[in-house]
């Protein structure tokens, strides 16, 4: 059984995580390196709770969600859903969880395949675990279009007859048809328009509510994470830097790396002027990382220590730090 | 499962229509496969429909008949062109209906008795001459490019069963298992084909019967030839596997077999369909080559190499059975490119390309 934290025990727990892709080199393939794009991540999600999951391109985001789904092997830690661990499971142990987890990616045209017809895609999840028959499919197919707001004539069409919004919206159908309690959603709405993107979100809220569905909610961009998240982690090369409800990172986030962030969101004021805190650099190699805290080379306010000595991810001791905020930094100890 | 195409199969169905000349070429090939079902009622030395003594007989298909059915006097099988010229002089209700070309590629019909190539007669009903040893061309022609079709087909389609099982196979479980049969592949596509079926060939006893020789011939071709599928194979089922719909599928618990027969191979047939008419081309090329060399099809299967290996060593004499031959093939061959080269066009996704 996953322990217990605070009130309620957490659908979701991944302790420590570790995804090293090994780098193959020379003409024998030997593994002489590893791409530690997941590099000893802890984190929690509780029943109907959403996590947003920031961080910059390459930092291992939608990999950590991946292992979450399981649709890579772990190379370390542990995952542990509904208090089971779930980090080793192979082939046929796997398919009762396939109920369970469900994953929306970023690319509706990517993740629906253009050679099946609407129908046939939002069937295949009961067609895999053999529910219902031929018409409690269709009919369960009718249900879920009207669910995400497509009009029930669309089963019969592909997908690439559909506008990005719409077709992100199949994939959502698809995702919440087998009543899943944990959703991955790999950048939802960063393939879309502005405009459709908050249509999407709401459409995410609302199913959340809906059917208690807890979100691990990835994105590159706080603004679009702020919108859904109760709680907030930043990540950064492989490992968490900050975490924290969402409101506290917003408003005092602690981190270097976290404030930068928040500096760059724009605010639709044209008299206001950003103080922007323009990180220089890029993210290094997740397969040669920096020593110390990954972040030091770009951090605004590197001290000696941060270059030799890793940082570890610590609740706040301040007299007024708000619950629950976490930070990976040596200027909070 | 509803009956509509999907639009995009329905865009290049249309876009092919478009390519008039690989369309055509297209429409005559059709034309010919279906004239090739109906081969017998075209060129036969037996008649298509006899009338005696106020019965209808229609002794194309099905069992022979004995001269005597017809009131002649022997008990091997009627000659129908002999009988219709009986039947003729006799006037009376008696007739003989006979195919266009009333020769079988097999009989030799020499009209003085010696064995040797006659120029094309059209009294006589040779349209195109006869060979070396009096068959008529046409029938040869005709039989023979049937022949190479039907192989070519088959040769295709076990080229393709091979080649996408393995290949897919390879692409899908990646790792050690794609080296190793990589490996192999590279290993076995270097041991010289031609060398292979002459080696083949002069192993096997002669008394094996027409069908099973012309049936090891297609294995040791399909053999030495699947290997170049699976590089198409291999390199696109590696490039759709990793593809979101593939993981989406995998998230929802689909197992390997539904993920590559329902998703991964339409998504990867659909480029592997522009191939098929050159594999055919070259399944041609190839059995008319290792007949002309007289290592193909075993005499006296009627074949279009066959026919150009007599008409070289007669060149001067009889230039019609060349001719004849080489037309035949240029042709086909031309027909089958024209058919190859639209459908690559039709499939191609950057719409405006310069062949039309």
């Amino acid at each position: 059984m996953g322990q217990t934290e605070g009130n309620a025990s957490p659908l979701l727990e991944v302790r420590d995580l570790r995804m090293h892709f090994p780098v193959k080199e020379g003409i024998f393939l030997r593994t002489g390196k590893y791409n530690k794009a997941v590099d000893g991540v802890s984190l929690h999600i509780a029943p109907g709770e959403t996590l947003g999951l920031v961080g910059e391109s390459g930092c291992g985001k939608s990999t950590l969600g991946r292992c979450v789904t399981r649709l890579y092997n772990p190379t370390g830690g542990q995952i542990l859903f509904d208090g089971h661990d779930i980090t080793h499971l192979k082939g046929r142990e796997l398919k009762p969880l396939r109920q369970d987890i469900q994953m929306i990616f970023q690319d509706p045209m990517e993740s629906l395949n253009s050679r099946h017809t609407v129908g046939d895609i939002l069937s295949e999840p009961f067609i895999i675990h053999k529910i219902g028959n031929r018409k409690a499919r269709q009919k369960r197919v009718l249900e879920l279009l009207e669910i995400v707001g497509l009009p029930a004539r669309s089963a019969t069409r592909y997908p690439f007859e559909f506008s990005g919004g719409q077709r992100q919206r199949i994939g959502i159908a698809r995702a919440i048809a087998l009543n899943p309690k944990l959703i991955i959603c790999d950048e939802p709405v960063s393939a879309l328009d502005v405009s459709i993107q908050s249509q999407i979100m709401n459409l995410l809220i609302d199913l959340q509510k809906e059917f208690n569905l807890s979100y691990l909610f990835i994105a590159h961009d706080l603004a679009v994470v702020k919108h859904v998240s109760d709680r907030i982690a930043i990540m950064y090369l492989g490992k968490l830097v900050e975490e924290g409800p969402g409101q506290t990172i917003y408003e005092k986030a602690r981190h270097p790396y976290t404030q930068s962030l928040i500096s760059a969101i724009p605010i639709p004021d044209p008299r206001h002027h950003l103080q922007r805190q323009v990180l220089v650099g890029d993210v290094p190699s997740p397969i040669n990382p920096p020593s110390g805290c990954a972040f030091h080379p770009r951090c605004p306010k590197v001290m000696d220590e941060c270059r030799s000595n890793t940082p570890r991810l610590l609740p706040l001791k301040e007299a007024d730090a708000e619950p629950g905020q976490q930070v990976s930094c040596f200027l909070y100890k | 499962m509803n009956l509509r195409l999907n639009p995009q199969t329905i865009k290049k169905l249309r876009r092919f229509r478009q390519i008039k000349r690989g369309y055509f070429s297209f429409l005559v090939l059709a034309l010919f496969l279906v004239l090739c079902l109906f081969g017998e009622l075209l060129v036969n030395d037996r008649a298509i429909a006899v009338k005696y003594e106020g019965e209808m007989y229609f002794p194309t298909y099905g069992a022979f008949h004995p001269g005597t059915d017809f009131g002649l006097n022997y008990q091997y099988e009627v000659n129908y062109r002999d009988l219709k010229v009986l039947f003729e002089q006799q006037g009376g209700d008696n007739w003989v209906m006979m195919p266009p070309v009333p020769y079988s590629p097999f009989e030799n019909d020499s009209a003085s008795g010696v064995f040797r190539p006659e120029a094309p007669n059209f009294d006589a009903r040779h349209f195109l001459g006869t060979d070396s040893t009096s068959r008529d061309i046409l029938a040869r022609l005709f039989y023979g490019t049937r022949t190479a079709l039907i192989f070519s087909l088959g040769f295709m389609i076990c080229v393709y069963i091979i080649g996408v099982a393995i290949g897919c196979a390879m692409g899908f479980f990646g790792g050690w298992f794609d080296i190793l049969c990589q490996r192999l592949i590279e290993i076995w596509s270097n041991i010289p084909f031609l060398y292979m079926v002459i080696i083949v060939f002069s192993v096997i006893p002669a008394a094996y019967s027409i069908p099973i020789r012309i049936a090891i011939l297609l294995i040791v071709m399909v053999l030495f030839s699947w290997t170049s599928m699976t590089y198409y194979m291999r390199t696109e089922t590696y490039k759709e596997k990793v593809r979101d719909y593939v993981a989406a599928s995998r998230v929802m618990g689909a197992s390997n077999s539904r993920i590559i027969f329902r998703h991964i191979l339409p998504n990867v047939l659909a480029t592997l369909v522009t191939f098929m008419p050159f594999t055919i081309v070259s399944a041609v090329t190839a059995i008319t080559a290792l007949d002309f060399l007289g290592f193909g099809l075993p005499p006296p299967t009627p074949s279009l190499g066959e026919l150009l290996k007599q008409g070289t060593a007669n060149l001067r004499t009889a230039p019609w059975i060349v001719t004849s031959a080489f037309t035949t093939l240029v042709i086909l061959l031309t027909i089958v490119t024209f058919i190859g080269e639209a459908i690559r066009e039709a499939f191609d996704p950057k719409k405006y390309t310069v062949y039309r």
